[in-house]
């Protein structure tokens, strides 16, 4: 457990993805472990959001009773729902993000961009947990259902953001690798290393069109990738509903099919400052 | 009188509070400071009614617990984006700079305190006697981020990321700070309602009830 979470820290410190550990254009880090570890924060997280509808249960609003029950079933549900959320969404993404990324000539393999996916969840993962105690105190603290739903999307974009943005940060990282090592290869096996860099030097330029074409294409499929991403997370998220529980709706497992997460946010934040 | 001086370190920024010197000796100085002025200003605040010495004891209490409680929830969410910035290193730095600046802003409250009791004596009511603390803390929250820019400056010269790693602090401790002032209610103490340590109706959210008094000043 502990090794995991070492592991997970030398994602979140960059030790994972600095050059010299990107040297062979791949990416190796061990992610086993890794998985474990953001399932246990994405339940931790899970848990914060759910404790919202247990707290209104122990302490109800005057002329509201909640079972208590329901209250823990609801935490249960959000604690299980939250490492749903992120595997499903990937589940959805993966595929044409395979197929595109072979598609476009990328030199970066099918393993290496799973593993750089997990190492992007669990970065998600860590901040969003890390922001669980604030979610927690508001929780505690307020009685208002829309602000609590608000905040969560908040937090979720925040770590979002972050997220995606170590994915492609550790992607530019990528091409500038392979930018330096792909090219000379069939050099440098027959000649000197000093004639193989010189080589390198006279040719790059004329091959780094050509290579960083194909650079640009892979980087503007993860480009576009993050806000599928983005998207069909948040929509995911309001399939998977209720994460927080309505005060005024009985529990259940799964709501009814109506709407979009967008609209819901956008009539969230009139219910905040109308009624 | 040593105490005293070290209070006067922390005001011009010793660079010893952020790098050096042994944490324990640190802890102890920037803690006994943030509960000695904290609960100074705190006492000060509540004595709006006189001498209401439970209102007084719990605005004592509050402003410590106050600064300290948004301070720990803060953290968890500072320490992962640090570490995201590659800012981990210096991650014992960051935190005696920004607890440090805690300290200093309860400095800088106390220093207020006679202005706060000059505006008690002078000016009945309690709304003015709310609004002229909120100025007070609004001011003191000015200079100390003035602190701040102080203590980080090394870090900033160290690593340009340190810079935004400033701002989120500031960001996600107002966030929560505003919250918990409006949860610790109340600080003056209403002089007609008996005195608890929290109000006794729903706690609500400031920012909720914040905006919809500005929308209802708007005509909404």
């Amino acid at each position: 457990m502990w090794k995991w979470i070492k592991q997970l820290d030398g994602i979140l410190r960059g030790d994972a993805t600095r050059l010299p550990a990107l040297r062979e254009g791949r990416i190796d880090m061990p992610v086993g472990g890794v998985v474990i570890v953001a399932i246990g924060l994405a339940v931790i997280y899970g848990l914060c959001m759910g404790g919202f509808a247990v707290i209104r249960a122990a302490w109800p609003e005057p002329g509201v009773t909640v079972e208590m029950a329901d209250a823990y079933k609801q935490m249960l549900a959000s604690a299980v729902k939250l490492p749903l959320l992120f595997c499903l969404t990937l589940l959805v993404t993966f595929p044409s993000l395979y197929v595109f990324n072979a598609l476009v000539g990328s030199r970066l393999s099918t393993l290496s961009v799973a593993r750089l996916l997990v190492a992007m969840i669990a970065v998600m993962m860590a901040v969003l947990a890390s922001l669980g105690p604030i979610v927690v105190f508001f929780s505690v603290s307020t009685t208002s259902y829309p602000f609590m739903k608000l905040l969560n999307v908040a937090m979720a974009t925040i770590a979002g953001i972050l997220g995606l943005a170590f994915l492609l940060r550790t992607l530019s990282r990528l091409a500038m690798v392979q930018d330096a090592i792909d090219f000379p290869p069939s050099e440098s096996v027959t000649e000197g290393e000093d004639k193989a860099k010189a080589d390198e030097q006279k040719t790059s330029s004329a091959l780094d069109q050509i290579d960083s074409n194909t650079n640009q294409n892979a980087s503007a499929v993860f480009k576009i990738w993050v806000l599928v991403f983005a998207l069909v997370g948040a929509q995911m998220s309001w399939v998977l509903r209720p994460f927080i529980g309505s005060p005024d709706l009985p529990f259940e497992w799964f709501r009814s099919r109506e709407k979009n997460f967008f609209i819901d946010v956008i009539r969230s934040i009139g219910e905040l400052f109308g009624a | 009188m040593k105490g005293l001086l070290l209070v006067d370190d922390v005001l011009r920024a010793r660079p010893w509070l952020v790098r050096g010197g042994d944490h324990v000796r640190w802890l102890l100085i920037v803690v006994t400071i943030m509960l000695v002025f904290g609960a100074l200003y705190g006492a000060v605040m509540g004595s709006y009614s006189g001498a209401r010495y439970q209102q007084i004891l719990y605005s004592a209490l509050k402003v410590p617990l106050l600064l300290a409680a948004t301070f720990a929830l803060s953290l968890p969410s500072f320490f992962v984006l640090n570490t995201l910035f590659g800012l981990r290193d210096d991650f014992a730095a960051s935190i005696r700079a920004l607890a440090t600046t805690q300290a200093g802003l309860t400095v800088v409250l106390v220093s207020f305190a006679p202005f706060t009791a000059l505006w008690y004596v002078s000016f009945g009511g309690y709304d003015s006697a709310k609004m002229f603390n909120l100025l007070m803390f609004g001011i003191a929250s000015i200079a100390a981020q003035g602190l701040l820019r102080r203590f980080y400056r090394p870090l900033i010269q160290s690593n340009p990321h340190h810079r935004i790693m400033m701002w989120i602090w500031l960001v996600i401790y107002a966030f929560v700070g505003i919250q918990m002032a409006w949860i610790l209610r109340p600080f003056i103490g209403q002089p007609d309602v008996p005195t608890t340590f929290f109000r006794t109706e729903a706690w609500g959210n400031a920012y909720v009830e914040v905006a919809r008094t500005l929308l209802r000043l708007l005509g909404w």
